[in-house]
Formats: C-alpha cells, structure tokens, sequence
C-alpha cells in the first residue's frame, strides 16, 4: 500500500504512454485531470492485489469516445464518479476499490480522478496490460466476468445502465450511447470481487508504468540510451532502429488503420520494418516477416528521447526505435486469441512469437 | 509597390516587390536592440524613395516579450464549459512566475457546446458580468476561452460584449475560436498569452503607423505565414508568434517559385531549419512558449548551430527530419550567412540558394497573402450532408480572412483537410479550412 501524489504522476503518465502502443489516448491531459483532482481532495492510496479482501468489489473505471472531444470539452470531473453511483444503486451495494481498466495510455489516469473525489484506494493492476480499442478486450472476460453491469455517464448528468448478453454487445451498446452523449464519456463496469483479481488482472501494472517512466525520464538525464532502459525493464526485444519512410492512412468503421514503413539505421541499415496499425501499433514485419502481433506489445519509442510515438504521431523523418514486448501470458490462450489476436483485427496471419 | 520589412535579432532587411519577378530594391541595415519600429524606421530609409501603398513587417521578439516578461498585461482568465470543463481548472501546470506576472483572476461559467447542436449549454451572462465586474481595475485585459469555441464563437463574442459593457471598452478581449485549434488547454494557454501580449504589440501598433505613414495599409507577418492588418493585431497579438520566421518561408517559396521544399534559414549563430507544404509553413505540434503548451500556428522548426565540428551533420540530419514525405524535397537556403551553407549535404538531392535569400524575410512579408482559418466537426450521417458543412466552414474561413483584413472580393479558400476522429463507430470528420488573398486596401 502507497499514497500517490501528483508528481508520481507525471513518471507513471509517461510509462501508460509507452504501454499505450500508439494509442489509448495521449495520457497527458488525462495526468493533469488527476493531478487537479488528488490537490484538491488529497492524495489516493494504491493497494497491491494480495492486499485486496477476498469479498472486496472492485470496479473498472474508464472514459470512452474520441480523444479529440475528450480534450475538447474536458470533463468536468464528476463523471466518473456519476458513473460508479449509477452501477453501485444498480449493484444495490458500494464499491470498495478502483482499477484502470487498460494501463496504455488515457485510461491509466481515469480511476485517480474518481479515486480522489471518492477516497476508494486503486489497485495496483489493469485488465490489459496495455491498451486496446473495444471493452470486451479485456482479460477478466476469460474468466467470466462480464463488463456488463455497465454503467455510463456523461458530463451533463444522463446515466445509464446495461445489462448485456455478451460483453461484445456491451462494446457495441455503450459506444453508440457514447456518440449520442457527445463522443465522450465515463464508464464504470467489469465488476469484480477482491478473489477474482490474481486470475482476472494483470498485476502491478500502474507500478510498472511508473517504474518505466522513470526509467526513461532517468535515462535521458544522465544522456545515456532510454530505449535500451526502457527495453531492459520491459523485457523486450529491439525489433528495429530506423526512422520512418513512409505512411499511409485511412479510417473505416472508427478504426484510424494505416501502414508505416521503417528504414533501418545504424546497425540497422539496409533493413525495413512495416507497421500496421488501428488506433494501436498491430502487426510488425521486418523484411518481410511478421516478427511481432498484437496481443503482444509493440511500443513505437523515439529513439534520442525515449518519448511513445502514437500511431498519429508517426510522419516521415522521426528517428524512432520499435519494441516488441510479451503480452501477458492470459492472451496467448485461445479465447485471448479469440478476442485480440491478429485474425481478430482483420490480419491474415497466427499469433507469432517474439524471437528474442 | 509592396514593401517588405522582418526585423530580425542583429539586421533588419527590406524589400519592395513590383509585378516584376525580381524586388525592386532591397536594404539590408543593421537592427536597433529592443527597438523594432526604430529598425523598421531605419530600414524603409536605406529603400530608395518609392510609394508606400501597402507595407508589411516580419515581427519577431513577442515570445522573448513573454520570456522576459517585459510589458505584459494583467489578464483575467474566463472560461465558458460549465457544468462541464471544470475538471482541471485555468493556468494549471504553468511556471508560478510566469502565472503570477500574468493572472489576475480567473472564473468558470456555465455555457460552451459539443460537436452537435443539441450539445451546447447556454451561456451564464449574469456570471460573466459578474466576473468582469470583480475584475474591475485589477485586470488590464480579459482571455474568453468557450469549449468548441472553433466551431462556434457566439458565445465567446456575446461574453466579450458583457465585459465590455461592464469594463469599458479600453479593456483588451482576447476570443480562443480566433486564435487556435481544438484542444482546450492549449487553446485556453495561447489566449492567455495573447491578452497578456497586447500591450507591447499595442505599443508596436501605433509606433509602425507612425513610422509608415498614415495612408499605406499596414500588415504584419503571422505564424501561419499569411499577414494580418493592425487593428487584427491588436485584437489578438499572439498570432504575431513565429510569424517571423513563417514570413522567411514564404519568402524561399517566393524566391524559387516552390510550393513543398525544406528551408534553411542561416543566421549569424544558428540555423531555423522549417518546412513548407502547399506553400505555407508545416505546423508545430506540442509547441510551448516559456514553458506553456499552447495551440498557435506556429512553423515546426529545428535549430542547430552553425558553427562546430558536427554542423554539417546536424544540419543535414535536421533536414531528413523536416522532409513532410518520402518524395525528396529540395533544401532552399536562405538567410544572412547562407553562403556559409555547403553546396552538397548527404541525403539532400538539391540545394537552392536563391537570389535575394539574404533578404527572404522582407521578401516573405512583401509577398504573403492575408489569411484566415476555421474549423468544425462534423458527424457523417443522413441527417447532416458532408456538402453543408464543407461550405460553412469555407464560408467562416474566409470571414476569418476578412477580418484579419483581406479584400472581400478577392478573399480564396485554399484548402479544406479533413481528419477523421478515431474510437467512433460512425465517421466523425474535423474539417480545417484556410482562406487567403490580398489586402483590402485602405
């Protein structure tokens, strides 16, 4: 058990930038909604998962819509909260812990806002492990919790609560409440009890994005290598070092999809790496072979700065260095496949195995 | 005739451009430290006597205004987002310093809108007034910031009114729709450091119209490189920043007749290495002024220095950087040391050093256009027509050029992008318009 001050956040903002894979959101408006909220109702207490009661609730918080509207019309703070007191009436019982449903990215920072307002603790874990685009991608669903009872509120007040057949309909019913309510909403869901959490999350996750961002941050100081940092900690693997030669975009059914191709530098040179990303970084090919799929992580990092590169972000001419990093082993299973392997995704091709 | 000026840090360069493909003449003199309407002053001097129909000044030095914080107003901050917006509140995350010289109060009020009409809140007017009348000789200048204000500027101008109303209209009203893109705090950031800078550029405003004389049209350069006439300056200041090297790049693409090319601008110290696409400058993303992210049409720029063992490297590798596409783009050079420049740099295919480069930043001046730009969001359905929107937003681009003082009948729409939003099952697109043509003469 720790207390998390605001200037913890801006090391842990930074690593869910680089679990984000190039989505998620970017963290940094997100971070100063948190920091905003832990001043003034003080800080928020983050707890392991063996420090959870068996008989805990535990709920996932989270926003969902476009990043553009989110940053936009900020929020007004409260809608998480409206969120949790709408699925806890419907419960008929409270909350007694937070968590992040996904550490890559925007939604790292979303529980410390209702955290604080709430003085519930966060655990120290997420669903994912990284970030990925639709809420039924998440690994408490291989062992049958639901996202649904889902509850969803937006920043003027309209709550609402679903009670789903499957957890893809609840990805498909909350988004499309989602545009109505203004593209941007809180959601509270994924209920679970304190037992549930060493086989439903991944653990430790908000402690390594934290130890992450610091790593970089430190790296960069003493102008010694970030990435390589940031590999060691992550246990990942130099996919390549390049910059990029090439992109190409277009978007269909609310998926930004696209190609990057990378040409190698350095001991790199004369090699290529292609790309593929939706919202996320998906599928990396090295001259031509697949050599990293989602569900593993493959964090686009500039090279010098060690800084997350978003699949937006990505133009010609950026020194960047791609990582591949193991997912958590849950969705190596079939149903983790199933739910974000590449078929998923609209790529021909079998998970493959990072080559380290 | 047009007449070109920049004022830069050591010269100050000067331009008149005819019909003709060459400048008529050009001066180069030496700058007067702290003192540009001096430097403009000494530079129209050095030109051969001509007629001053329409004279148009490279600024620099707004942001060392900011960074030394010299001159700066007083600025009471309101925002217009309630119930929504309130999560983080104004001038949060800002260097104390920097908040302490500039805020004198700051409020929330009720009103702002989303991407649909069925999204906006009404605007609080009673709070509003309220606000302004706390402020009452304590703030010299007031920034209104309205969510989606890009999209709609109502609210922002119907709040203005107010402040007016209760304030006087001596006091300075910065509006964010006019000044930036979406993104709230960034945009909320820029008008901030607008209202603040409207002193100084109130000074420079009246001192460039006394330098130039009261019947040509006066224009300074913006960060987007287009021009603004005076009184859009002293509406909103900020859109001065960068605009001196934003006029420098229109200058290359003058000079070379290139529309996509990377630029170097070689100064005594250092060289701005920028890019232009389509002929304007490529804009920054995450740009920060004294430590404050902020959402201006600035140009993207790397610096390296000029001299040392590594220059050439850096420079050439600051240049692959700045390349917008895979296509190569030649390199334009310009500026006072642009000899200095290496005729061949690894990876660059070709090196312009035009004619008169010395003086790109008169010629860009002499040479823009003034412009405008607008913004919405629109949701792709049955119901809204992809058409209707696309016309507002040309329509509201080329008022914005209007206003900032281009001849109406001559005004053009250059270019609408459109982006569409990721992590919506329907397609949402961000439009962004430009509109630009030449000067309503006076």
């Amino acid at each position: 058990m720790r207390e998390i001050h605001p200037e913890h956040l801006d090391d842990m903002a930074r690593g869910a930038g680089i679990l984000g894979t190039g989505g998620g959101g970017d963290p940094y408006v997100g971070k100063l909604l948190a920091q905003h909220a832990i001043r003034e109702h003080g800080p928020v207490t983050v707890v392991d998962i063996h420090e959870v009661p068996p008989d805990a609730t535990v709920v996932a918080i989270s926003g969902m819509g476009a990043p553009t509207v989110s940053l936009e019309k900020i929020p007004a703070g409260t809608e998480e909260v409206t969120a949790l007191r709408a699925l806890e009436r419907f419960l008929g019982r409270q909350a007694t812990h937070l968590v992040p449903i996904e550490v890559g990215g925007l939604n790292s920072m979303t529980p410390f806002i209702a955290a604080a307002r709430t003085r519930l603790p966060v655990v120290d874990g997420d669903a994912m492990g990284r970030a990925f685009p639709e809420a039924q991608m998440v690994l408490p669903g291989l062992i049958g919790v639901t996202v649904a009872p889902m509850a969803v509120a937006d920043d003027k007040g309209n709550t609402l609560v679903l009670e789903t057949v499957s957890n893809l309909w609840s990805e498909r019913l909350a988004r499309t409440a989602c545009v109505e309510m203004g593209c941007s909403v809180s959601c509270a869901d994924t209920v679970m009890r304190g037992d549930q959490l060493a086989d439903g999350l991944v653990p430790a996750t908000l402690t390594l994005a934290e130890d992450l961002g610091r790593t970089v941050r430190e790296a960069r100081a003493a102008h010694g290598d970030p990435v390589a940092a940031a590999a060691r900690l992550l246990g990942g693997v130099r996919l390549l070092t390049g910059k990029v030669a090439d992109v190409q975009r277009r978007t269909s059914g609310g998926f930004a999809r696209g190609q990057a191709r990378l040409d190698g530098l350095g001991g790199d040179d004369g090699r290529s790496l292609e790309l593929s990303f939706q919202n996320e970084h998906l599928l990396a090919r090295r001259d031509g072979e697949i050599v990293a799929t989602t569900p593993d992580l493959i964090c686009v990092l500039d090279t010098d700065s060690g800084e997350p590169v978003t699949t937006e972000g990505l133009r010609y001419g950026l020194r960047v260095t791609v990582l591949g990093v193991p997912c958590d082993p849950r969705w190596l299973t079939p149903g983790g496949l199933e739910l974000a392997g590449p078929r998923y995704f609209g790529y021909d091709t079998d998970h493959v195995s990072l080559n380290r | 005739m047009i007449t070109g000026i920049e004022v830069g840090p050591t010269h100050t360069d000067a331009a008149v451009l005819t019909d003709a493909a060459v400048p008529w003449a050009t001066a180069k003199v030496p700058s007067v430290p702290g003192d540009p309407v001096a430097s403009v002053r000494h530079a129209l001097a050095a030109l051969p006597e001509h007629p001053r129909t329409q004279v148009a000044v490279g600024l620099r030095g707004l942001a060392q205004a900011l960074d030394e914080r010299r001159g700066l107003a007083k600025v009471g901050v309101l925002r217009i987002g309630g119930p929504a917006a309130q999560a983080v509140r104004p001038l949060f995350g800002w260097p104390a310093g920097l908040r302490d010289a500039v805020c004198a109060g700051t409020a929330i009020v009720e009103g702002g809108g989303g991407f649909d009409a069925a999204e906006w809140t009404p605007l609080d007017t009673g709070a509003v007034a309220a606000f302004a009348a706390g402020l009452a000789s304590r703030a010299d200048a007031i920034a209104i910031t309205g969510v989606f204000s890009p999209v709609d500027g109502a609210q922002e101008r119907q709040a203005a009114d107010i402040i007016h109303r209760e304030l006087g209209d001596a006091v300075h009203v910065s509006l964010s729709g006019e000044l930036g893109p979406l993104g709230l705090l960034e945009r909320e950031n820029t008008t901030v450091l607008d209202a603040a800078l409207h002193r100084p550029t109130a000074d420079l405003a009246d001192g460039l119209r006394a330098a130039i004389g009261g019947t040509a049209t006066v224009l300074v350069t913006r960060g987007d490189g287009t021009l603004m006439g005076l009184d859009h300056l002293r509406r909103h200041p900020g859109l001065g920043l960068g605009g001196g090297l934003a006029g420098t790049l229109r200058g290359a693409a003058t000079l070379t007749g290139l529309a996509d090319a990377v630029v170097a601008d070689a100064g005594e110290h250092r060289v701005r290495v920028a890019a232009l696409t389509a002929g304007f400058p490529q804009q920054a993303l995450d740009a920060q002024i004294s430590g404050v992210p902020v959402g201006f049409w600035m140009p993207d720029v790397i610096r390296v220095a000029r001299g040392g063992p590594r220059a050439h490297h850096d420079l050439a590798e600051a240049v692959d950087r700045m390349q917008p596409a895979a296509g190569r783009l030649p390199l334009i050079v310009v500026g006072g040391a642009a000899a200095d420049v290496p005729a061949a740099l690894p990876g660059v295919s070709e090196i312009r050093h035009p004619e008169h480069g010395a003086v790109a930043g008169a010629i860009g001046a002499a040479s823009s256009p003034v412009g405008g730009q607008a913004e919405r969001i629109v949701r792709l359905d049955p119901r809204t027509g992809l058409q209707a929107a696309l016309d507002e937003v040309r329509e509201e681009a080329r008022a914005s050029a209007v206003r900032a003082g281009a001849d109406p009948r001559r005004v053009q729409v250059s270019e609408v992008t459109q982006t569409p939003l990721p992590y919506l099952p329907s397609v949402t697109l961000r439009l962004h318009a430009r509109a630009s043509g030449p000067a309503h003469p006076l």
